[in-house]
């Protein structure tokens, strides 16, 4: 069977403000990932699964459940029940790998612990006396993106393993006294629709950026989300390889910006200024300021520049602080900063 | 994983009431721990985590799972009894667990050792957690939402310096002392009182104002991030220099820093004013003051370190009765007014020694004025010293509880509903694995499986079965059984108060003091929390934080004055800041919240008119369908009724009663539908 082909990131209309903090986040993982608010069909979801055309490579351990690059090798094998590397890990010889695009893993809503964290078979382990591991999502999840659709609708007890494991970059199972943990670091990647509920703030702030979609109010744009739509729906094959000049022009150009995000440099006085920002915008902690600079500064290695500017500050401000600001209760989260 | 280089202690901005109570903790563990209490990102853990790795190491014997102390004898664990004299003394980096929020009873306290079962057939003790931190450090992250259960066993064991394990058919116990490091943020829930107690000391965060802070924070961060060995070697002496001195200090603390009896008479004398429950805050003051010291390099103690002991160990021990405000002070709750902002946080900066020596003399001050022209932040100890002299103000009247009627006893089937979720209403089996173990069944499925009763399950057929190498005990399908968890399921009852001078008119006030006074006394024999809010003036308070005291609840009624005008939106909003930490929590629980009103509202919050604002909110609050309304009208029946409180009562959809027709029969029925 073959893969059902994804609507091309590149192709979708408008909503730049999205567009931007996925793939900022693509090419710098540690802003921390994306919040995506916003009414049913606004091409949340579609966009988020899109992005999975356009990431870069990384190199894994082959069939590796866990998604172990060759130097995390170790520990974790010994609770592996992939014999073929298990065996290679432990002698100490050298384990295959590949290179792979980096994965989007989608969590639905409905999950239980087990399936997120991963378990421990007690069955088996009683019957055998061997401990085996059942990976979990977050497992797959590790050095990719975790794609939480509904996030406000999933059960408080999961989304506290997910901080746990978001915070500190490992995932622990335990059970019985047994207890296995593995790395699982992650871009977390959340959509929701605010009208069926906020999110506790927490968690809002562990979204790096936190963006509101609307849907398309101009009229040609409309007609043409309707005209690419018919086309993908009519002849995907096709639609796609239209869109392939383009996908590959920004699959170069993030690759570009990755390479370039270490030389970014920022004067002495726009930290000022975005401390400033910060201040007068009344956010709780400096999780803000460091997103705020990281969102800049990878603004700027995504357009080709070294230095960052004061127009990159408010870019990276209009995303990074409105879920951060203290609110009443049913406040709704500011849509936009530079008005308060 | 990659050997990641942790972001270095002295590489923090600023915090330095942290660094420092966490560094005291490290001279002198007597003092018992630290309860960081702050915003988000404030570098709380960053903090923790750091600390860790900058300890000194501890000695133990090779191989020693229990962290057993080689110079103390009074203890040791089977494998170093063993091993005496034979073992070899090794270093250890200080201990440091992290607990994570799903931890389970047994990994916390230990376990049978199942594989040691299997393959020998023997009964063998696992350690758990609790062995791990033993000398070391038991940091808990985000404590205020653990489970209730968990939170007993670490309450015990660091009481004790014990852990007690008698269950699953192991009775043994292991020493487990360690220092206990938690983080809350307050906006996510309370922690119980007495768990806030054990705790030695507490450090309130905020966030750095300064920009030229905010700006340093930034720039090592990011020269963190680009190369973080780098960035720890620029701090390497630093740090050098900062363990140099704890040892040191650690040394001092050997030889006996002298406290003398003025010193420990300004000690009591300070926790006296502060009203603090029980004697531990003295021993934490005396045992801070003396690491202060020693930190300084002298043997003796100061005036100076025991106001800054004080400033660390008094904020979280006020008793919690007369400073319900004052802990919701801390809670951020309060500090969300906007308007209020600014003074809470001038009076966070001031916090070292000055505030809590002088606190005393303010609230004599505030005593003395009247209260009318106050306002935010200073309404607080406005509404503190309302609460002490009550009679002096003009305008405030309080009012005697009416008749209590007697409240049927109540009883609540154990059901064989397998819910999810916790409390303390009605027992119930629990398909989570949390909760207690209380007995097991054969397969139903959760794959939860009972180690103890499968074994025992298998034993008498092992005669029968071929068993494998390497294995003692063969165990089959049909002999594995499940762990059946119960659970507490319950509720919390929200009393919102109307405490507004319309309340008091033709004794009002006296009839629903009753009635609140009646359902309270049932929720105690039902073990169920109950938080009391009012509002009244300019504001709303939570007067009573959940909690299972039905005394201190009784207390506050008593003594609520009543008095101003009718802020109900502002009673709204401040129920919902509860009803959403308490439901971050415990999820799967049900409140119920008694709206005590006449419905005359006349302040609004965010400029609408005020009946809109309240019923529009009301509303919104209702669509939480976990929360049940129930609103009580305390209207004076008479020829003029504005009937808001109906009109509340139907925009939440919630029951409405008049106060006057809450019979007792009436009140049964409300609880128990409410509650089903």
């Amino acid at each position: 069977m073959r893969k059902p082909l994804i609507y091309p990131f590149v192709a979708i209309v408008g909503q730049e403000e999205m567009k931007l903090a996925l793939i900022l986040n693509v090419i710098n993982p540690s802003i921390g990932g994306v919040l995506i608010r916003g009414e049913k069909g606004t091409a949340k979801s579609t966009a988020v699964r899109a992005l999975a055309e356009i990431l870069p490579e990384i190199e894994v351990v082959k069939g590796c459940p866990f998604q172990l690059h060759p130097e995390e090798v170790g520990e974790v094998c010994e609770g592996c029940d992939r014999n073929e590397c298990k065996n290679k890990v432990l002698d100490g010889s050298c384990v295959e790998t590949e290179r792979r695009r980096i994965q989007v893993v989608e969590l639905p809503v409905g999950s239980t612990e087990d399936r997120v964290v991963g378990t421990i078979d007690i069955e088996r382990a009683l019957r055998e006396g061997q401990k085996r591991i059942e990976p979990g999502l977050l497992a797959s999840a590790h050095r990719g993106i975790l794609y939480v659709d509904e996030v406000n609708l999933l059960d408080d007890h999961v989304v506290d393993v997910l901080l746990d494991s978001a915070a500190m970059g490992v995932n622990i199972i335990e059970r019985e006294g047994i207890s296995f943990s593995h790395p699982a670091r992650f871009v977390l990647v959340g959509t929701m629709n605010p009208e069926e509920g906020e999110l506790r703030p927490q968690l809002l702030d562990r979204f790096g950026l936190c963006v509101t979609v609307e849907g398309v109010k101009s009229i040609d744009d409309r007609v043409k989300v309707m005209e690419r739509r018919a086309t993908f729906d009519e002849n995907p094959e096709e639609f796609c390889r239209k869109w392939e000049d383009e996908t590959e022009k920004l699959v170069e150009k993030i690759k570009q910006a990755v390479g370039l995000y270490p030389r970014v440099s920022v004067d002495r006085e726009l930290l000022y200024y975005i401390a400033s920002r910060c201040v007068d915008v009344g956010v709780d902690g400096h999780r803000g300021d460091i997103t705020v600079l990281k969102t800049a500064k990878t603004i700027a290695a995504f357009e080709e520049r070294t230095k960052v500017t004061n127009g990159d500050v408010d870019k990276a401000v209009r995303m990074a602080l409105p879920h951060r600001l203290r609110r009443q209760p049913f406040q709704d989260i500011a849509m936009n900063v530079s008005n308060i | 994983m990659n050997a990641s280089v942790l972001y270095p202690f002295c590489a923090v901005v600023g915090q330095e009431d942290l660094k420092l109570a966490l560094i005291l903790n490290v001279i002198n563990p007597a003092i018992g721990g630290v309860l960081i209490r702050g915003e988000k990102g404030t570098a709380k853990s960053t903090a923790v985590r750091a600390l860790a790795g900058l300890l000194p190491s501890v000695k133990v014997f090779e191989g020693c799972s229990y962290n057993c102390d080689p110079e103390g004898r009074a203890w040791l664990c089977w494998h170093c009894l063993k091993g005496l004299g034979k073992l070899k003394v090794v270093e250890r980096p200080v201990p440091f667990v992290n607990l994570p929020l799903n931890v389970t009873e047994d990994r916390l306290a230990g376990s049978i050792d199942f594989s040691m079962a299997l393959k020998t057939g023997e009964k063998h003790f696992r350690p758990g957690l609790l062995a791990r931190a033993h000398r070391g450090i038991l940091y808990v992250d985000e404590v205020n939402l653990l489970d209730d259960h968990i939170v007993d066993l670490i309450l015990s064991a660091s009481a004790s310096s014990w852990n007690v394990v008698e269950r699953e058919g192991i009775s043994f116990a292991h020493p487990s002392k360690f220092i206990l490091i938690g983080t809350m943020n307050p906006e996510e829930g309370e922690l119980r009182p007495q768990f806030l107690d054990r705790f030695g000391l507490c450090v309130d965060m905020k966030a750095l104002e300064d920009l030229d802070y905010r700006v340093l924070l930034m720039e090592r961060r990011s020269a963190y991030e680009a190369s973080p060995a780098e960035f720890a070697k620029r701090f390497k002496k630093e740090e050098l220099k900062l363990v140099a001195r704890i040892l040191k200090s650690r040394e001092l603390i050997k030889q006996g820093v002298r406290v003398s009896t003025e010193i420990r008479r300004l000690i009591s004398s300070l926790t006296a004013a502060a009203g603090t429950a029980g004697h531990r805050a003295d021993l934490v003051i005396e045992q801070t003051a003396k690491a202060l010291a020693a930190f300084d390099g002298r043997l003796e103690v100061e005036v100076g370190d025991v106001k800054k002991a004080a400033a660390y160990a008094l904020p979280h021990r006020k008793r919690s009765y007369e400073s319900s405000e004052g802990s919701s002070k801390a809670d951020s709750s309060d500090r969300r007014d906007s308007s209020g902002r600014k003074d809470s946080r001038d009076s966070g900066h001031k916090q070292g020694s000055g505030r809590s020596i002088h606190s005393e003399a303010q609230r004599r001050t505030a005593d003395k004025s009247p209260s009318s022209g106050e306002r935010d932040g200073d309404a607080e100890s406005g509404r503190k010293a309302a609460h002490r002299s009550i009679e002096k103000e003009s305008g405030d009247k309080i009012f005697e509880i009416g008749a209590v009627f007697k409240v049927r006893r109540l009883t609540f089937r154990r059901d064989r509903i397998f819910r999810r979720g916790s409390g303390r209403r009605i027992r119930t089996r629990t398909v989570q694995r949390r909760g207690r173990y209380v007995k097991s069944s054969t397969l139903r499925g959760t794959r939860d499986i009972a180690l103890d009763a499968s074994l025992r399950a298998a034993a008498p057929h092992q005669r029968h079965r071929i068993i494998p190498e390497g294995m003692a005990v063969v165990i089959k399908p049909e002999d594995l059984r499940e762990k059946v968890r119960e659970k507490l399921v319950g509720s919390l009852l929200i009393f919102l108060v109307d405490a507004s001078g319309s309340m008091g008119a033709r004794g009002r006030m006296v009839a629903t003091k009753g009635a609140v006074m009646s359902l309270l006394l049932d929720a105690y024999q039902r073990r169920d929390k109950v938080a009391v809010i009012s509002f009244r003036k300019d504001g709303a308070v939570i007067n009573l934080p959940p909690t299972t005291s039905v005394v201190l609840a009784a207390k506050l009624l008593k003594n609520m004055p009543v008095g101003g005008r009718t802020p109900l939106s502002a009673g709204l909003a401040k129920a919902q800041l509860l009803l959403q930490g308490y439901l971050a929590k415990e999820p799967t629980i049900r409140p119920i919240l008694f709206l005590v009103t006449d419905g005359r509202c006349n302040v609004s919050l965010w400029g609408k008119p005020p009946v809109d604002e309240a019923v529009e909110l009301i509303r919104r609050m209702a669509n939480d369908k976990r929360v049940r309304f129930v609103v009580i009208d305390t209207e004076a029946p008479g020829i003029v009724s504005f009937g808001m409180a109906r009109k509340l009562a139907s925009a939440a959809g919630a029951q409405y009663f008049k106060v006057e027709h809450l019979r007792s029969d009436d009140l049964i029925k409300i609880v128990r539908e409410s509650v089903q």
